[in-house]
């Protein structure tokens, strides 16, 4: 479904991301860890459009968006969510779910005036079921800006949702989450998959990680240092001295 | 009503398009201080139209806004390409090259023996369409608050579409906006179009109620007014730059009390109201909990609107 071709990003000197190359399959989970500045944040703003690429190519579903500005590789089907918490913190939860639905919606099939008369009853309907996938019916009308961290992070995946992506990239989903919370996080994964959704999940969280992924790729300096099943990288030499060796695992 | 009031209230109504003008660039989060270039830029070309060229008043306004529009679009190319302070640095720069072309832009006819149109630094004399056409001051000023309406009709039409969705939240957050699919550099456009008609609007008007313009009018002190009404009336809604324009000139400029001080005490409600409301008197939050207060006093309206509403 995506498939990255040496994927290659300089920033001056850096090589922040160098020769990558990978490919996710539809409807898997596929982890992407590595030490800090390995390059992985990098990466996901390469796929979405948010740096110009230095070189190599990224294909999906079977189109070129190697050069796709953010709303064209948005209306590819790619969605992305943030390391850091980025909200509409002055609009409310409704609100920040409503204006996500509809930055993403074709101007050519906008009816205006019978869109304005109408007030937007089917994206309304919309609205409510992502409310109840957030788990944030009960908070509809707080300011995002009030919300605990957690609630926070369940927005912003409702939002991902309200795209209807393809395929999401998580960038860190369980940056400060307690365990509890990512247990919540894995099950709310695991359905988004059954709705036929691709993951590619940037995670420092290790138990998240080997838990829910299918596949992961280990990135150390900007290059693919390893690539296999949780366990296999579990067991790689390579990976255990760029990175579960030294950092304990978690 | 007296002479004076009419013209304190006309000047407020022209005034308030470049109020609106900066207000929708502000909304999408740019701030420019060259509004007063499509001002301009309108009263010269509906000026020309109407003076020199014989045209009736209504072709000339639209012709006058239609070439502030084409003047923005022709801005906004170049200039979005910057951001946030390339941006108001940008635009202020473009406002000034356009008053010094009109410093040096001759173009003149001879109408009855009589050289009409713009000379230079001298300005532009007998716009005087109105005048001849018996059009009272009352009239005019009718015909201003008219087409005022009409432009706020339009400004809250938009903020009840994704349109104003999208102008609001490129506003807040310009890369999560993209994030979410949003055009940045169309909708900015856009704006920058939609606010360059609308100074347009008030630039034709002007001219034609002055009978006379001059380029320093459109130094940059109109522009940094404009944004600055803006600012303390607040961005939650378009009423907001209203109210900045309706202190200033209805309250600072027309009456006598402050002659002299005016732009010290204007200067000083602008600092005051940046620190205790930095986005204004009627700021988002303000037209939030109005329009909640107005829904609870209104229950009846209220099961319509429900079905019926845009996001605040």
């Amino acid at each position: 479904m995506l498939e990255l071709d040496g994927l290659t990003k300089h920033f001056g000197g850096v090589r922040a991301v160098d020769k990558l190359s990978l490919s996710v399959k539809e409807g898997e989970i596929f982890g992407l860890i590595g030490p800090n500045g390995s390059g992985k944040s990098t990466t996901v703003n390469l796929i979405c459009g948010v740096f110009p690429v230095t070189a190599g190519s990224i294909r999906f579903a079977g189109a070129d968006i190697t050069a796709a500005q953010p709303h064209q590789a948005l209306a590819a089907g790619v969605v992305r969510t943030f390391q850091n918490i980025r909200l509409f913190s002055n609009l409310t939860v409704w609100q920040n779910l409503w204006v996500a639905q509809n930055g993403m919606e074709s101007r050519k099939s906008e009816n205006f005036l019978k869109r304005w008369l109408s007030g937007d009853a089917p994206a309304r309907r919309s609205v409510e079921e992502l409310l109840e996938f957030a788990g944030l019916i009960g908070r509809r009308d707080e300011y995002a800006g009030n919300l605990s961290f957690g609630e926070q992070r369940r927005l912003e995946l409702g939002r991902a949702l309200a795209a209807k992506p393809k395929m999401l990239l998580l960038d860190e989903p369980a940056a400060g989450m307690n365990l509890e919370e990512v247990g919540h996080l894995d099950q709310r994964l695991r359905k988004l998959v059954e709705r036929g959704v691709t993951i590619l999940l940037v995670e420092h969280v290790m138990e998240l990680v080997m838990g829910v992924t299918d596949r992961i790729a280990v990135l150390n300096f900007g290059q693919k240092i390893a690539e296999g099943t949780p366990a296999e990288i579990q067991n790689d030499k390579a990976v255990q001295e760029a990175y579960l060796g030294g950092s304990s695992g978690s | 009503m007296d002479d004076h009031l009419i013209q304190v209230f006309s000047n407020v109504g022209m005034i308030s398009f470049i109020a609106l003008s900066a207000y929708v660039l502000l909304l999408t989060g740019e701030i420019s201080f060259g509004q007063q270039a499509f001002f301009a830029i309108s009263a010269y070309a509906s000026g020309i139209a109407t003076a020199m060229w014989g045209w009736a008043f209504w072709p000339g306004l639209v012709w006058g806004a239609a070439v502030a529009g084409a003047a923005a679009f022709l801005l906004a190319w170049p200039t979005l390409r910057m951001r946030g302070l390339y941006f108001a640095i940008g635009t202020l720069a473009f406002a000034e090259m356009v008053r010094l072309i009109f410093e040096i832009f001759r173009y003149q006819v001879e109408i009855e023996g009589e050289l009409v149109g713009p000379d230079g630094s001298e300005g532009f004399r007998g716009i005087r369409y109105i005048f001849e056409s018996d059009i009272s001051a009352t009239q005019y000023m009718l015909i201003i608050y008219l087409l005022l309406s009409a432009v706020l009709a339009f400004l809250f039409a938009i903020e009840r579409t994704r349109l104003g969705a999208i102008f609001r939240m490129l506003g807040e957050d310009e890369l999560l906006a993209e994030m979410q699919g949003v055009n940045r550099t169309y909708y900015k456009v856009m704006a920058t179009v939609i606010a360059g008609v609308i100074a347009g609007i008030g630039g034709a008007l002007y001219a034609h109620m002055n009978t006379y313009i001059e380029p320093k009018i459109f130094n940059v002190m109109l522009g940094v007014h404009s944004l600055a009404y803006g600012l303390i009336g607040g961005l939650g809604t378009a009423f907001g730059p209203l109210i900045g324009v309706g202190l200033d000139i209805g309250l600072l400029e027309s009456t006598r009390i402050f002659t002299g001080y005016r732009m010290v005490v204007f200067g000083g409600l602008v600092a005051l109201l940046l620190i205790f409301r930095p986005r204004g008197l009627l700021d988002e939050a303000a037209v939030h909990a109005i329009k909640s207060l107005w829904r609870r006093f209104l229950p009846a309206a209220q099961t319509q609107r429900s079905n019926n509403r845009a996001p605040d």
